[in-house]
């Protein structure tokens, strides 16, 4: 038997754990259809159809969508991704077995959230690429990283949202109810469609939302504006998603 | 921590445990020597489950003492020399046998390469690079146990493991096992199939209401119970032979019967006198399986 240090334990720990999400994913691609192909699709659809038009916040409505879209695309891959895993490891006991074998649950966790990570970016990859082509495009693609960084560091508190739902629940009734936050709160936060054309009540309803901040922040890089609010809200997000997902890890049975 | 708690794999003194007002275990001691395989037997809901789960730290210690290979079962460093064969575990779909394996080494803090000799020690060599999902129930079975053997745990588990494993393959199964213990490792099994328990444990320890009933070695566990079997084929009807002397139980399957007794030559003497064609006479003791049922149901059993 080898030997290791803890922390070099803890990386191989983490290595394995993220290869055997990636593989998951990789071989079985059909499970990403719903949370990559179809945010992109209806990117493809609404920057085709209203991509040119001005933006209130200046330049094309096809920039803006870049970030808002991308909101709800990010959004849809972290929330989704890991709690579903979570609830399937839970569901064929699999979860268990990893316990007991003794890996630490945080990185087992880790692990499931960063696998998602690079399906996230893809779909900003590939939502840029379709803005650029219909010519909707003005941003420089530094303000394109910033909102990238912004959206995968702000997913966060929602893919621990997904885990907390996926320690409680089964594989089916955790992307159920994951799907009922998601696009409630898509339409909810302006994403798909810009708030200033949807009714009041929408638009009062809006800042109460944790997705509306993200949004908002991951639009600085290209309008500036307010970042403090919105950063506190998401951090007060994940504290309470955080909270969720711990007392969900020990009620639940593994 | 002195030289005997050393060479134990398991060492459980005064566990209880309660779910809130329902006391599941109450006070039990239980020990797995090295090279040690131990059943533990007992009606559902005796508490086995928790006990298990107590001592591969899954379940945090409320009361009493417990030690893992000389360890706190909660530390995962002492759940690496764990080895753990579940009976319901599902492997990710998406996964090769040789994935599976070399993960659960790297999991335990070995190396992947370790996996190799344990697959094929276990005969999935040709299987390492199919997908799980493609896998038999006999397959899996073997895949899970290459997983908890890949480590060289000095403690196996194992819940109903030869579950659904035709007869050659559990004696594969028996025979792997006792390679293992030959070199060390312990095995705690909990099993329904009580008499194949018998076949393999060095002891049992009967467990109901969260206490331990008895324990000892299957054949002092069955030596304790004195009813006695007496097979035969007789034309005497079954309401003759529940008046019989001593007979406390008569199953019948055609002419054949089956009588439970604890007074067997009295019983024989007067079953000759009434049925001069009585044939296929045996006298057997009971079972282990009698044996845990007489203990559970409450019936009398010597000390």
């Amino acid at each position: 038997m080898s030997t290791v240090t803890r922390d070099g334990l803890t990386a191989r720990l983490f290595g394995v754990e993220f290869l055997d999400e990636l593989r998951a994913i990789v071989r079985e691609p059909t499970s990403l259809l719903f949370s990559i192909v179809m945010p992109i699709g209806m990117f493809v659809l609404f920057v085709s159809l209203f991509g040119k038009g001005n933006s209130e916040f200046g330049g094309p409505v096809g920039t803006q969508m870049v970030a808002t879209f991308g909101t709800f695309g990010v959004l849809a891959v972290a929330l989704l991704n890991p709690g579903t895993s979570v609830a399937a490891d839970r569901n064929r006991g699999w979860l268990r077995a990893k316990q007991v074998s003794g890996v630490p649950v945080g990185v087992t966790l880790a692990a499931k959230v960063a696998s998602a990570l690079p399906y996230a970016l893809g779909l900003l990859i590939a939502m840029t690429v379709a803005a650029r082509l219909t010519g909707a495009l003005t941003a420089p693609p530094v303000k394109l990283l910033a909102i990238a960084g912004i959206l995968l560091l702000g997913a966060l508190p929602f893919a621990l949202l997904g885990l907390a739902v996926g320690f409680v629940a089964s594989p089916n009734a955790t992307a159920a109810v994951l799907n009922a936050v998601l696009l409630p709160s898509a339409v909810f936060s302006g994403l798909w469609m810009p708030l200033e054309i949807m009714p009041e009540f929408v638009r009062d309803l809006a800042p109460f939302l944790p997705t509306y901040h993200l949004a908002r922040l991951a639009m600085t890089p290209l309008y500036g504006g307010e970042v403090f609010v919105h950063v506190l809200v998401l951090l007060g997000t994940t504290a309470v998603t955080a909270t969720l997902a711990a007392v969900a890890y020990r009620r639940g049975k593994p | 921590m002195n030289s005997n708690e050393n060479s134990q794999a398991l060492r459980v003194r005064g566990a209880s445990h309660s779910y809130g007002a329902n006391l599941a275990l109450d006070g039990v001691d239980l020990d797995v020597a090295t090279g040690e395989c131990v059943a533990l037997l007992g009606p559902n809901g005796a508490g086995k489950t928790t006990l298990v789960n107590l001592a591969i730290g899954l379940l945090p210690r409320q009361h009493g003492e417990i030690l893992l290979a000389g360890g706190d079962p909660r530390r995962a460093t002492t759940r690496r020399r764990l080895g753990v064969v579940q009976q319901t575990l599902g492997f990710p779909t998406t996964l090769k046998v040789g994935e599976i394996v070399a993960g659960a080494a790297i999991r335990a803090g070995c190396s992947k390469n370790v996996a190799g000799p344990v697959l094929a020690e276990l005969e999935l060599t040709e299987l390492a690079g199919r997908r799980a999902a493609k896998l038999s129930g006999g397959q899996r079975q073997r895949v899970q146990l290459a997983m908890a053997l890949v480590a060289d745990p000095a403690l196996l588990v194992l819940d109903e493991p030869t579950v659904g494993l035709d007869v050659p393959a559990r004696r594969r199964f028996w025979d792997l096992l006792a390679r293992r213990r030959a070199r060390g490792t312990g095995v705690l099994v909990t099993t329904h199939l009580i008499e194949e328990s018998a076949a393999v444990a060095d002891r049992v320890v009967v467990l109901d209401h969260g206490r331990v009933l008895a324990t000892g070695t299957p054949g002092a566990l069955v030596g304790r119970l004195p009813d006695r079997t007496v097979t035969a084929r007789t034309s005497l009807g079954r309401e003759r032979l529940v008046l019989l002397p001593g007979v406390v139980s008569v199953d019948r399957d055609g002419e054949h019967v089956r009588l439970t007794t604890r007074s067997p030559e009295t019983l024989l003497r007067v079953l000759l006198a009434e049925d001069p064609g009585l044939s296929e006479l045996r006298v057997e003791g009971a079972g282990l399986e009698e044996a845990v049922l007489a203990l559970t149901s409450g019936a009398e059993v010597a000390a």
